[in-house]
């Protein structure tokens, strides 16, 4: 049997009235419905208003079923936010706390908004069965204008009350413009075309390629570093250290700090303080500001020239510490410590004791990086009280410090 | 022009038809079945394609060479592309608002222009989608802003507002295609039914899903059309808030302050609305659509751009004002600078082009004079793209501590970015009004009075 | 309801312009039933604001006055938004809603009695009694910097003159509405008066906007005289808007129910009136939350103070309430098609926002006075009952002796028939 005669053949799949005006359908509806058809149609250029009352047609679900997504949306969203910002990478930002709703409402918000709206063309095209490519109403050449300026009503064969006789003079005492029988679709034994059916195959294997490269990547080791696409990003053209540089006069690729630049709690600008000199430029003769002759001082001076001086100036400063006593026995020539309570020593200012003692003179080292500019200056107190300990008379004792002679 | 376009121009001729119904059809389908576009199209692709392709050369140079091409420098970090994206954006609000908004509010004149203001919203939003994508420091990371499982176990900032861009425009792009391929399904179902050629038809065919007219299924494509409308409305006022919050959750003097989620929103319709009226005028002279967008909708368009104009207006008094009542030295700064300083020429173009050239529309002379409309229009976006070069880039030249302070010179790739931007969306429009329904056919139909069945109890 | 339609287009005439007003024999003038409600509503507020004041310790003190200004400026929410809504309606030359517009006229006569009642809160500035407004006291602008630089915008000269501008502005506008609108009832399908009414509308809505915003900064946002926020203006407009909706349901069912325009007013008509309540209650979240988030993220201590004094403390419940039941609540609740075409649910959600937009009133101005926290206490609900007896009156006193719908609108017609989406 060819489709041409299986289509002349085919069984009645329903009456189709077309109509040309929006009055008319409306009219023939109200009767349709009133004479108990269900399973019947209109098909319309555009939604006529009041169609609906008179076809008889329900209210649609759809409403619920996107209120539904929309809340399916509203706890993805707060979902995601939380479990990603909140509980898997907890992340601070600017002090505000891990779950903040004011920030993650706008999310949620646009989240609701997206589901919603795939479900309502979604919901709507299910339940509307579409995409529908193919149906019987399609043999008909007029029934092209649909779509243009021509309205149709079809009662279905399939309807429980379906009488072709009785439902022709329904339709033809609504004054339609034509009356036509509509046949089922036998016209071709193939459902979809071929064509389609290669091209959704290829596209879906296709499709399925950048998960299997993805799928490979993530799971595959490789014997070559990464691809680099961007060799400016990866490779960051920059100077080494102690390389050279030849765009600068010394050749160095390292740069020395401006002139002036100070390190950090270094500024050292109490001339007094750090080199013992008053503001006139002459050696200071009293402790720096801020530093006060008191027992906490003399206890500090005491125990730092215990540890750094003794060793040469001896334990009362007269220049016979130990080092003096082993380094005058090699007998290999050896010029003593200084003997703190000299005349010359007594005479010293004391700013430049605390330059020596900074610095260094002769054999003597340097101290100042043994010892902070306040221990160096409670040393310089020490050092005086052992050269008062020699001078002082006898009148300037206390009582019980001359009873103690006794 | 009308003459000589009407013996070449194969949309002028007149309508076949012998009701409302079939010319509605003939004058929106002849535009997509006349065998060769009219002299204009050529002309205008062949300007957009040459814009698109200064902005494909522009864009390629910036991933190449890096975002130093911009004239991006400290401290104006964020200089023409945020100010392009926020144009492009706000363009595509005006779209959605007479998709969605005049449809809630029952304003049956947007049948006219509503396809081809959604048109322009997807195109205006594809626009605005590229310049955050490569304005990253590294374009071909973008998929960061997603969270997607990865190996460093990292997930995107969400409390971010430049996350809740990704969001709102991603939702917002994603929206407006599906309400714009919703409103087409029944217009592409005309356009199947009317092919010659097999191509045609297997093309149309499927993307009108096969679509033939059933009551049954109008109805529930009548409540998912109004769900989507409701849904679009706090989404689209959702989008430019978001957008607006980039700035208003800053410190920045000029930046943040309360009123900018409202303020954009506004703004966005307003230069939406201009944009419209640039595109609709030469659209209904050249694709022979002037009985379907008369001088009364663009009448009515005049008065949006006046209303929405005065809103504008309204929120740069009410941060003038608050900025002085505020006793905040910085704000007060900002905005003294901002008349007064180094970019005192740009605040008075916005001021002019914003505030002073919609006056114009009071008048009734004015506001149905296509030219005026026209012009107006154009300054009008002009005036916008202004606004938000104000806000962003002034603001940022002279923030809190002087020190800081810098000036801003884009460079010449900045400005071949921003013209060519206007390239990719001109080529999109035109394809689309080549080969889409321009003009939303079943809603037109829908609302004229032949339209209406009548009951035999009715009386309208 | 749909069958009483059906007969209303059956005796409607056709299509002629509007000579006949409806057959449908609808009264459209306040039967004198009426007077009783007008004397509830003045005896609730005597009573209500008398008692207030007695316990609040006498009219100057900062309890009543704060449990007064809260009340008062929910009531005059409700008249400004009427204001609004009839500018409104001849700006978008709206036809559906033109058989309710006059209901909406005679409401926004109700300025005129709202600005007498600001005298309690209003007159005791120029006294320089800070007892409400901190800065009435000019001494205290003197104690910073910036209060002393913002110091003319509180001389008393500048504020009478604001507060004269506003009420004397939205007072002569509703007259002129109502006036034009009443002249309009004259004539017999006249396109070209409302297109000329449409004309003026629109700077009367630019006149509208600025007054509302500073109206509202005057009264409220100066309550905390460092505070600012530009959106502040919007967010009362946005109460405005939901009250005067409220009011207008309530008032348009009240009318129906004593024997007043059953058959004018449908489902239809009363379907938009519930459409811009919720619309309204989203979009008062959408300005509430944008305020808050933004003030929260930058987190500059001369902003946040405002929100933490609301948020932290004793404040904090009062403000989850809030957000619960101004958003949550008839979000949910509101945003089903049946409820708004329900009269009985409708009528419930009318009062349900109008009480909570009290409650929204009273958070934006207790935290002034109580600062560690509080909830509505005697004296709140006391002057909140006063002043909705005192709205009753302002309403049912303004309904008297005018016809309840505009009968010489040409577009009166569509509306009667008109069908809601």
């Amino acid at each position: 049997m060819t489709d041409q005669d299986a289509q002349a053949n085919a069984p009645l799949h329903g009456i189709l009235a077309e109509y040309d005006s929006p009055t008319a359908v409306v009219l023939a509806s109200k009767k349709v419905r009133d004479a108990g058809y269900t399973r019947w149609d209109t098909y319309t250029p555009y939604p006529i208003h009041g169609i609906e009352k008179a076809m008889g047609i329900r209210m649609t679900i759809l409403p619920w079923f996107v209120i539904v997504f929309a809340i399916i949306g509203l706890l993805t969203a707060t979902a995601l936010q939380w479990g990603t910002n909140a509980m898997d990478y907890k992340w601070l930002i600017s002090g505000k706390p891990f779950w903040s709703w004011p920030a993650n409402v706008p999310i949620i918000f646009e989240l609701t908004v997206l589901f919603s709206a795939f479900s309502t063309l979604a919901g709507m095209l299910a339940l509307n069965n579409l995409p529908l490519l193919a149906h019987p109403l399609d043999l008909k050449e007029r029934f092209r204008r649909v779509t243009d300026d021509k309205f149709f009503l079809l009662i279905e064969a399939r309807d429980p009350k379906f009488d072709e006789s009785n439902a022709r003079k329904l339709l033809e005492a609504t004054a339609p413009v034509v009356l036509d029988t509509v046949k089922e679709d036998r016209s071709s034994s193939a459902l979809i075309p071929r064509g389609l059916i290669y091209a959704g195959i290829v596209l879906g294997v296709a499709s399925l390629v950048p998960f299997a490269v993805f799928a490979q990547a993530r799971t595959a080791k490789m014997d070559k570093g990464r691809l680099h696409l961007v060799w400016d990003m990866d490779f960051t053209p920059s100077y080494k250290t102690q390389s050279d540089n030849p765009l600068f006069e010394d050749q160095r690729a390292m740069r020395k700090p401006p002139v002036g630049t100070v390190a950090q709690g270094h500024l050292n600008a109490d001339d007094h303080l750090h080199l013992g000199k008053n503001a006139e430029g002459n050696w200071a003769t009293t402790l720096p500001a801020g530093m006060q002759a008191d027992e906490a001082t003399m206890a500090l001076g005491k125990a730092q020239f215990g540890i750094y001086c003794t060793p040469c100036h001896g334990f009362a400063g007269e220049g016979n510490g130990m080092v003096h006593k082993k380094a005058s026995a090699l007998g290999q020539g050896w010029v003593p410590p200084t003997n703190l309570h000299e005349e010359r020593v007594r005479n010293l200012a004391a700013g430049d004791m605390y330059n020596t003692i900074t610095r260094g003179i002769r054999n003597m080292p340097a101290y100042g990086s043994q010892m902070d500019d306040q221990e160096r200056w409670a040393v310089v107190l020490y050092v005086r009280a052992l050269q008062k300990s020699r001078t002082v008379g006898v009148g300037q004792l206390t009582d019980a410090e001359r009873s103690q002679l006794k | 022009m009308a003459t000589a376009a009407s013996t070449t121009n194969p949309y002028n001729g007149p309508l076949k038809g012998d009701n409302a119904f079939a010319q509605i059809t003939d004058n929106v389908s002849r535009i997509m079945e006349a065998p060769k576009p009219p002299l204009a199209w050529y002309l205008g692709m062949a300007f957009a394609l040459s814009l698109l392709g200064i902005f494909g050369a522009s864009l390629g140079f910036v991933v190449w060479e890096g975002i130093g091409a911009w004239g991006h420098v400290h401290p104006v970090a964020w200089g023409f592309p945020i100010v392009n994206f926020v144009f492009w954006v706000g363009i595509g609000h005006a779209g959605t608002l007479i998709s969605a908004i005049l449809f809630l509010l029952r304003q049956n004149w947007r049948t006219a222009i509503n396809r081809f203001a959604e048109a322009m919203t997807i195109f205006a939003v594809v626009c605005a989608a590229v310049f955050p994508g490569v304005h990253i420091g590294r374009p071909w990371l973008p998929y960061w802003m997603f969270p997607i499982p990865n190996q460093m176990g990292m997930w995107p900032q969400f409390r971010s507002p430049l996350e809740w861009d990704v969001f709102a425009v991603g939702t917002y792009a994603t929206v407006s295609i599906l309400f714009w391929y919703m409103g087409m399904i029944p217009d592409f179902a005309t356009f199947r039914d009317r092919s010659t050629s097999t191509v045609r038809r297997a093309v149309y065919g499927i993307v009108a899903m096969g679509w033939r007219g059933s009551s049954r299924q109008w109805h529930r494509y009548e409540r998912a059309y109004l769900l989507l409308a409701a849904l679009a409305t706090p989404l689209v006022l959702s989008v430019h808030s978001v957008v607006s919050f980039d700035f208003a959750t800053s410190q920045l003097p000029g930046w943040h302050t309360t009123i900018f989620p409202p303020y954009f929103v506004a703004g966005a319709i307003f230069g939406g609305f201009a944009m419209v009226v640039v595109l609709a005028i030469p659209a209904r002279q050249f694709f022979g659509l002037k009985k379907i967008i008369t001088m009364k909708h663009l009448e009515l368009m005049a008065k949006v751009i006046l209303g929405t104009g005065m809103l504008v207006g309204y929120a740069y008094a009410m941060e003038m004002f608050v900025a002085w009542y505020s006793g905040a030295m910085f704000e007060q700064f900002a905005f003294l600078n901002r008349a007064f300083g180094n970019y005192a020429w740009a605040y008075w173009t916005m001021i002019f082009c914003n505030v002073m050239s919609p006056q114009v529309f009071w008048f009734k002379k004015m506001r149905t004079n296509i030219w005026v409309i026209f012009i107006v229009g154009l300054i009008v976006n002009v005036g916008m793209w202004f606004e938000r070069f104000v806000i962003i880039c002034t603001s940022l030249t002279r923030d809190f501590l002087p020190a800081n302070w810098g000036n801003f010179i884009p460079s010449p790739v900045d400005y071949a970015t921003l013209a060519g931007s206007f390239g990719l969306f001109f080529t999109l429009f035109l394809l689309f009004c080549r080969y889409m329904p321009m003009v939303a056919m079943a809603e037109l139909k829908a609302f004229i009075p032949e339209g209406h069945a009548h009951d035999e109890d009715d009386h309208h | 309801m749909s069958e009483s339609k059906k007969k209303d287009e059956k005796s409607a005439p056709k299509a002629a312009p509007a000579a006949t007003l409806k057959d449908n024999g609808d009264s459209i003038v306040l039967s004198d039933k009426a007077g009783g409600a007008l004397n509830i509503g003045v005896g609730l507020a005597v009573v209500g604001l008398g008692a207030a004041a007695a316990l609040g310790g006498g009219f100057l003190s900062p309890e009543f006055q704060h449990s007064y200004l809260a009340a008062y400026v929910w009531a005059l929410s409700i008249f400004v938004g009427a204001v609004w809504w009839v500018t409104l309606q001849h700006l978008f030359g709206a036809r559906a809603s033109v058989v309710m517009r006059r209901v909406g006229e005679l409401l926004a006569q109700g300025v005129g009695i709202m600005a007498v009642l600001s005298l309690p809160v209003v007159v005791p500035i120029f006294l320089g009694n800070d007892a409400l407004y901190p800065w009435a006291d000019h001494e205290y602008l003197n104690s910073s910097h910036i209060l002393h630089s913002k110091a003319g915008y509180f001389a008393n000269g500048f504020v009478a003159g604001r507060m004269v501008v506003y009420f004397l502005g939205w007072f002569l506008l509703a007259k002129y509405w109502l006036g034009k609108s009443l002249e309009q009832d004259k004539t017999t399908g006249d396109v070209a008066f409302y297109k000329k009414l449409q004309g003026r509308s629109a700077p009367a809505m630019i006149f509208f906007a600025l007054t509302v915003t500073f109206c509202a900064m005057d009264l409220l946002m100066t309550l905390d005289p460092i505070w600012f926020s530009t959106i502040f203006g919007v967010y009362y407009f946005a109460t405005c808007v939901q009250t005067f909706h409220c009011v207008l349901a309530l008032t348009l069912m009240w009318l129906q129910s004593t024997g007043h325009i059953k058959k004018s007013v449908t489902p239809e008509h009363y379907h938009d009136v519930g459409k811009m309540m919720f619309a309204f209650v989203c979009f008062w979240t959408y300005i509430a939350f944008s305020q808050f988030m933004l003030i929260w993220y930058a987190n500059i201590p001369e902003e946040t103070h405002w929100f933490h004094m609301r948020l932290v403390g004793g404040w904090k419940e009062s403000t989850l309430f809030l957000a619960a039941t101004h958003f949550v609540i008839p979000f949910f609740g509101m945003m089903s098609r049946s409820m708004k075409r329900n009269l009985g649910l409708l009528r419930f959600w009318a009062f349900y926002l109008l009480i909570v937009s009290w409650f929204d009133m009273y958070w934006l101005v207790a935290p002034n006075l109580y600062k560690e926290g509080g909830t509505p206490g005697l004296v709140d609900v006391l002057a909140f009952v006063g002043m909705a007896g005192a709205v009753i009156a302002t309403v049912v006193f303004n309904l008297k002796k005018k016809a309840l719908v505009a009968q010489g609108d040409p577009r009166l017609q569509r509306a009667l028939t008109f069908q809601n989406i």
